[in-house]
């Protein structure tokens, strides 16, 4: 594309922008509500994600190993263990190991443990520490893995786990479906705006075709015009957040001490990548929706 | 530079051609009047022209090329070697003389400097050098057809095709942008003048292609209206 056509293309955009008024101002309304609700979402789920990835990382499933199993069954399941496609690690811990990290546990109280630590005494069992790749996998595999023969028992948090995940999931599927509505709207009066130029710009098209002008010098500034429509509603939010996000960390640092936030300049650029890219996205959606339905070239 | 053989053209949902077994040969350099009742297929054949609605039987050559088999891609390139007049003048009212005709450079993507030299060279050429910064409203109708066809050679079109231009205007206005067309067609554009104005038809005394019921019915060199049944 030629530059100067470019400089066409986007002047005839900032026109109509300023032409449609109040249209303009509602597209760009609805894409910065959509996007300043996903930007928010994302910084507090960035954080969310920073502050309870430890915790996350402790759950694992702890497998005790059925006291009746015999040296064949033990190696088969450990084989099987090791390969398991969603399984990070499967790390082997001996009733005397556990037993020695009891002790260390219980520190100076160990004597509680006297007379049941020795080798033939020890009440404990054998066992697996076993931890997901992802921890949402934990009930799934804890399932899976209990009807593997040689297994006691296991130990995973159950009956905790899951309702968590199923409540952070919840929580994810509604706000995504949430957003997409909004995404819907954002399109459909982008489209709108873009339907109203193209009507009002009728007669030039008409001269433009006759003219000879091609059909894509004649549709372009009308992807312009959605895709600024889009940006500006992008740029919007992005300035909320960053402000929002300042006062914000402002407030924790002083009153809640022990909060590490992400810094504001990370969060900002990852959220950048997105949410521009979006703002595009949709205005270029909402646009060609009306240049197909509505330009007839 | 235009030859057309057998041309039919019956639009959808009508009864009747609005075009019959047309054959006609036109000449690069020519100036042709096409004259017919109301209703005869004038538009329709300058429309055919321009690639603006398709035959349904025949074949039009423009340049020596086919036009009815075009891609849409390659429609654009075409109309760039066609000004179109309109009866209504169809100006852009929100904006001055100037930048109605620079639209027409503009848009096929013309460098402004071209702009600026090719603009007033044609506005001189159509007699109004000194209204470029008029908006449409302020002219007389035929200074606005006048801006018309300035827009329509900016570009310098091979040919000229007008509907009915003087449709609009009073007689010595009308014989006056008519003047204009031959001025235009001495430098040597082909021009097509579909009228309905006897009385210029009578006095240019160029070549009369008469429709009647939708058929070619006449082709005369310095012909008349109506002169050939
Ligand atoms: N878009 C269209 N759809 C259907 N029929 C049409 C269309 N345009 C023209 N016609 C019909 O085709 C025939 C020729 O019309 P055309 O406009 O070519 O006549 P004309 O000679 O230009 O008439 P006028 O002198 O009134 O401008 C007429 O019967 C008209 O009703
Ligand atoms: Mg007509």
């Amino acid at each position: 594309m030629h530059v100067r056509s470019l400089l066409y293309f986007i002047g005839e955009a900032f026109k109509s922008i300023a032409r449609n008024g109040w249209m303009s101002i509602a597209s760009i309304g609805v894409v910065s509500i959509t996007l300043l609700i996903l930007g928010s979402f994302m910084v507090l789920s960035y954080n969310v994600d920073l502050f309870t990835q430890d915790k996350k990382e402790q759950l694992q499933i702890v497998l005790f190993l059925d006291e009746a199993g015999n040296e064949e069954t033990i190696l088969e399941l450990q084989k099987k263990l090791a390969s398991h496609p969603r399984l990070e690690e499967a790390r082997f811990v001996s009733k005397e190991e556990a037993m020695e990290r009891l002790k260390a546990q219980l520190g100076d109280r160990a004597y509680l443990l006297e007379g049941i630590d020795s080798a033939e005494e020890n009440p404990l069992r054998d066992r697996y520490q076993l931890r997901t790749k992802v921890p949402e996998d934990i009930p799934v595999v804890a399932k899976e893995i209990e009807k593997y023969p040689g297994v006691g028992y296991l130990d995973y948090g159950k009956g905790v786990v899951e309702p968590l995940f199923q409540l952070t999931g919840l929580v994810r599927w509604i706000g995504l479906a949430f957003m997409a509505g909004l995404a819907a709207t954002a399109i459909f009066l982008i489209a709108h705006t873009i339907r109203l130029t193209v009507y009002i710009r009728r007669r030039e098209i008409m001269i433009m075709k006759y003219v000879g002008a091609t059909d894509w010098f004649i549709r372009w500034p009308f992807i312009f015009e959605g895709s600024i429509l889009g940006i500006v509603g992008a740029i919007v939010p992005l300035f909320v957040i960053y402000y929002g996000y300042e006062a914000a960390a402002h407030w924790l640092q002083s009153n809640v001490y022990f909060i590490t936030l992400i810094p504001t300049e990370n969060i900002m650029e990852e959220i950048i990548k997105i949410i521009i890219p979006l703002g595009v996205v949709l205005g270029v959606l909402g646009s060609s929706i009306s240049v197909r339905r509505f330009l007839k070239v | 530079m235009i030859e057309i053989y057998h041309l039919y053209k019956k639009y959808l949902k009508n009864e009747l051609y609005a075009l019959k077994d047309i054959n006609l040969i036109i000449d690069r350099g020519e100036f042709v009047f096409v004259v017919g009742h109301s209703g005869s297929g004038k538009s329709t054949l300058l429309k055919l022209l321009l690639r603006e609605i398709l035959p349904t039987k025949g074949s039009i050559k423009i340049f020596g090329r086919d036009i009815t088999r075009l891609k849409n891609r390659e429609i654009p390139f075409l109309r760039r070697n066609i000004g179109m007049v309109f009866q209504d003048f169809r100006l852009l009212e929100d904006r001055n003389v100037f930048e109605n005709v620079a639209f027409s450079l503009r848009v096929i993507g013309t460098s402004p400097r071209e702009i600026r030299k090719r603009v007033p060279l044609t506005l001189e050429l159509v007699g109004l050098k000194n209204k470029a910064f008029k908006r449409p409203h302020e002219l007389s109708g035929g200074e606005q057809q006048r801006v018309c066809v300035a827009r329509a050679i900016v570009n310098r079109p091979a040919m000229l095709l007008a509907d009915e231009p003087t449709g609009n205007l009073d007689p010595a206005t009308s014989m006056e942008i008519m003047t204009l067309f031959q001025d235009i067609n001495i430098r040597g554009t082909t021009v097509i003048v579909a009228t309905h104005a006897k009385d210029i038809v009578d006095h240019f005394q160029k070549r009369v292609v008469v429709l009647e019921n939708n058929q070619l019915v006449s082709d005369q060199e310095r012909g008349a209206y109506f002169n050939a049944r």
